[in-house]
Parts: C-alpha cells; structure tokens; sequence
C-alpha cells in the first residue's frame, strides 16, 4: 500500500502539473478537444511517475511523444534529466520492436509452411491444440491492450499486466476523486446562489 | 462417457498443470491453485521413493513453444493417478476415451517402470530419449547463473522439459497474483480464463478513464484546474494522517464518498472542523469534503461544532477565492460567486 500512495502522490502532481501546462498553452477548445489533453495529461503523469521502470510506461511515453504536439508537454512533465534517459530507452524500445516483427513475420511463414504440410490438427491433440489456440488469441489481446505489449513475451506480458492493472486503478481513482471534488464544488457553488 | 471430459484432461494436462487437473478423478490430488501442493499430493499419493532426478539447465529459457515438450508428466503409480497428464511420444495411448483407463494406467506404468529405473541411476540417463541432450547439459554447466532444478521421480529430466517446467511455474505464480488484483478471480483457475478476467478489468478500468476524463471535461469548462500542487499533497496528506487507518487502501474508501454530499456543505466543514480543530487553512478546507471518511469513523461531536459558521464561512469564501482566483469561468459563475459571496456574508450577520 505504501508504494500505491506514493504512487497516487506522485501522479496527482505530475498531472495537475501537466494540465496546468494544457490550459496555459490554449484557450479555446471544445469538449472533445480537453478531454483529450486530460487524458493525455493522465497517461503520461501516470508513465512518468513509474520513472521508466517498467516497459509500457516506456511504451506509453514513447508513443506519446511520436507526436510533435505533446513533446513539450512530455518533457515538461518529465523533467531534463530523464530526458536523456528516455531516449536511449525509446532507442532500444524501437530495435526491439523491429526484431520482434522479424521474427514474428518469420515464424508467420514458417508455420505457414508447416501447417501446408500438415494434415490438420492430430486428433489426439485436439483438445491441447483448441486449448492452445484459445490461450494464444487471447495473449494477443491482452498485447494489444497493455502498451508496448507486442514485444514481450508471455511471461513479461503477465508482469506488466499487473502493473499496469496497479497504476490504472491508481490512476482512476485520482480522477475520480478530483471529479467528484469539482463536481460538488460547483453544486454547492450553484445551491448557494440560490439560498 | 463424458465427452467432455477428454478436453478439459487434455487441456489441463498442457496447460494447467497446477489446475484441477485430477477434479474428475476421486484420486490423490485436489484442485489446488498451488503448484507445491500439486506435487505434494503427488508425492503423497504416487510415490514412496525419494529419489529425486535433478537436472540443470538455464536460467533463461527460450520459450519454447510447447510442442516441443515431450514428456510432461509422469506418474509413478498406476493405479493411483489415471493418465490424464502423458508425454506426447505417447499419443497412441491418449486420453480420448476415459473409459480406457485401465489400459492408459498400463501404458503408463510400463513407461514409467523404464524411466524409474533410468532415474535411480542416474538423472543424467535420465528419459529414453535425452543422451545427446545430457551432453548438451554437461556442456552448459560451465556457464555461469544457473537455476538448480529438481526434476521429481516420475519425470523426464531433460532441459526442454525442465525449462518448460519453470516458465510454466512462474507463469503461475503470477497468474496467482493476478488473482488477487483482479476481483473475482478467484473460482477461475485455468490460463484462459484467467486471461479472460485480465482483459476484462484492463478494458473496464481503461473505459473509466475515459469515461473520468470526459466527465472533468465537462465539468471544468475550461481545464483550469488552479490548483497547487502543494495543495494536491495537502489533500492526500491530510487523508493519509488523519486516517491512518483507511490509508490509501481501496477505490472507494478513505476517500470521498458520494453519499456525504447530500448533507450539504455545511456538514463537510462542521467535519474539517471538528477534525483539523486547529487548521482553517485553505487547503484544509479544500480537502474536507475529499477526505470525507466513512461515517462509522465519525465522532457525533464533529457535527456539533458547526456554531464558528463565521469561520466555515471565511473558509469557503477562501475556497472559492482559491477555485476561480484566475476567473477563466464562465460569466455566469462568476455571479454566483459574487452572489455567493453576499449570501455568506449575509448569513454571518444573522
């Protein structure tokens, strides 16, 4: 629990900060618009107060900076020094990424070619083989919703699963409260008006 | 028979080692999460011996991808464990009928005689199959960093198989604790499921956010959220210490609770005062109707002390003063803060 509280710290700071930078730069925008940068402003607080420590923060803040419009925002919230760190990792994430779809293009023709030569599943393994195929489908989930998942394998996946289920929670229960607060402000706001 | 059965055996057998492989057996071993207590039961059941292979390999396995798995499992005794788990060599002998499970528990034993035998030797003669590996084995003691692995009586002791042994059982163990963090975990055993649940919260929690993220956007009409960072500290500051015991535990608990609200502001300060007597702060303020606690936490006292309205009062003229000092709200707010501000200042007199 005291790591999931300086977690929450950490993150509520990082994004208020951020979101202070997120109104200072605009003024006009439309519901949709400031949904966005909140959001924005979220996920990268939420990567950054990880520290680079684990690979989807990494995953998230790499993407988010593949966008010229967020780089300031992104540096800004993580400060100078991590910068340089960042890019070396976003370096190595990137390799990563292109040795991983080798191979997975590799092992796509490969068992492309042993499944032409193969009768069909073996009977016997029928049930292993559905049961595989069920796993597998839905791993490649999971990849697709963890960021960065695609270049892990399953057991990384896992761990980077829970952590990312920590810090989501941490991360809804912040704007959940800060929700509530401004909404109850502005109710009270309204009802003292009219007393 | 049960034509279901042979799948989930199968399934189980591959996948789910640590699963309720033998549920359908009335055997030894009961469907446990828990690995140990897979091989205990086992132990317990299958085998008297306690000669153990052991095997070395590793401790970075590729991942292999399991057809490459020969021998799984395998069992000591006949009678006891039916053949639910078998190595793959053994297809012919496969569990597609349960109804054959005397001859599956035969075939069985007459492996399992052999490799009984190879093992009291020696683990490195260890399965039928596995002399060209063992050599391999030798060669990659020399290697540094190595995961001392026991392979139990029983079981093939070649890497492939060992390796895949481990990565499956810390798969496991994260699969356990996965369990824990997703809620309603806790009946699913079984990779698939467990996956299941996985995606399901991770989709759900993500919604959320979005979900949250519009909701501040209405509800801010203009992202100005002025305040300080000092003052998002103060509010988990002030949670944390005066609630010590709520901490930072769960979602919904030390923190804001929706139902308090409809008590009216007034009750939230009457509660900042009862509880931060000392501070009128700004911050403080800020932070009462956030920290609102559970009701059973409450003394009946805090709600007495709301007669320094004067005070409450100037809170919340601080507060609001706080809230929209840079303005940035609609024109309208902007009334009613000045309206708001009469109406206190009119309450204060009377």
């Amino acid at each position: 629990m005291h790591t999931s509280s300086k977690l929450t710290k950490e993150f509520t700071k990082k994004w208020l900060k951020g979101l202070q930078i997120c109104c200072s730069s605009k003024k006009d925008m439309d519901v949709l618009e400031r949904k966005k940068k909140i959001k924005l402003c979220a996920d990268i607080a939420l990567a950054s107060a990880k520290n680079a420590t684990t690979s989807w923060s990494i995953a998230l803040i790499s993407e988010a900076k593949k966008n010229d419009e967020n780089e300031i925002l992104v540096d800004n919230l993580l400060g100078p020094e991590s910068r340089f760190k960042q890019q070396n990792i976003i370096r190595q994430m990137n390799s990563c990424h292109k040795r991983v779809r080798s191979k997975k293009i590799l092992k796509k023709s490969c068992s492309i070619s042993q499944r032409m030569k193969k009768m069909g599943p073996p009977k016997s393994n029928l049930a292993a083989y559905i049961a595989k195929r069920l796993v597998k489908k839905r791993t490649q989930v999971l990849q697709r919703l963890v960021p960065g998942g695609e270049s892990m394998d399953e057991f990384s996946l896992i761990k980077e699963a829970l952590d990312y289920i920590l810090s989501l929670r941490v991360q809804v229960d912040v704007m959940r409260n800060l929700a509530n607060a401004t909404e109850v402000l502005n109710q009270s706001n309204s009802s003292n008006v009219f007393d | 028979m049960n034509p279901q059965l042979p799948n989930t055996l199968q399934q189980q057998c591959f996948y789910n080692p640590n699963d309720h492989m033998f549920a359908n057996h009335s055997a030894l071993v009961k469907p446990d999460p828990g690995m140990d207590e897979y091989w205990a039961g086992l132990h317990a059941g299958a085998f008297c011996d306690d000669q153990l292979g052991y095997g070395y390999m590793n401790p970075n396995p590729v991942a292999q991808p399991v057809e490459t798995d020969q021998a799984l499992f395998l069992q000591g005794n006949s009678s006891s464990v039916s053949a639910s788990v078998s190595p793959k060599k053994r297809k012919s002998q496969s569990l597609q009928v349960v109804s054959d499970k005397e001859k599956k528990t035969k075939g069985c034993s007459e492996g399992d005689s052999r490799i009984t035998h190879d093992q009291n030797s020696n683990s490195k003669e260890a399965s039928n199959n596995t002399s060209s590996k063992d050599k391999s084995k030798v060669s990659e003691v020399q290697k540094p960093d190595y995961i001392h692995v026991r392979a139990r009586r029983g079981q093939a002791t070649d890497s492939h198989s060992l390796a895949e042994r481990v990565r499956r059982e810390k798969i496991s163990e994260r699969m356990k604790y996965l369990q824990d963090l997703v809620p309603g975990c806790n009946k699913i055993t079984g990779k698939a499921g467990m996956l299941d649940e996985i995606i399901n919260y991770v989709q759900s929690l993500q919604k959320q956010v979005e979900f949250l993220s519009m909701k501040l956007a209405t509800v801010n009409p203009e992202l100005d959220f002025n305040i300080d960072n000092a003052f998002a500290k103060e509010i988990f500051q002030c949670s944390t210490s005066e609630f010590p015991a709520l901490g930072c535990s769960s979602t919904n608990s030390a923190y804001f609770q929706l139902n308090s609200m409809d008590q009216g502001g007034v009750s939230y300060c009457g509660l900042d005062m009862g509880i931060n007597a000392a501070e009128m702060g700004l911050r403080r303020s800020i932070s009462a109707p956030i920290s609102i606690p559970d009701q059973t936490f409450l003394d009946s006292s805090c709600y007495n002390q709301m007669q320094p309205s004067g005070v409450w009062d100037g809170d919340i003229q601080n507060l609001y003063r706080m809230e929209y000092e840079q303005e940035t709200l609609i024109p309208f707010q902007s009334h009613q803060f000045t309206g708001s501000n009469e109406g206190i200042n009119m309450k204060t007199e009377t």
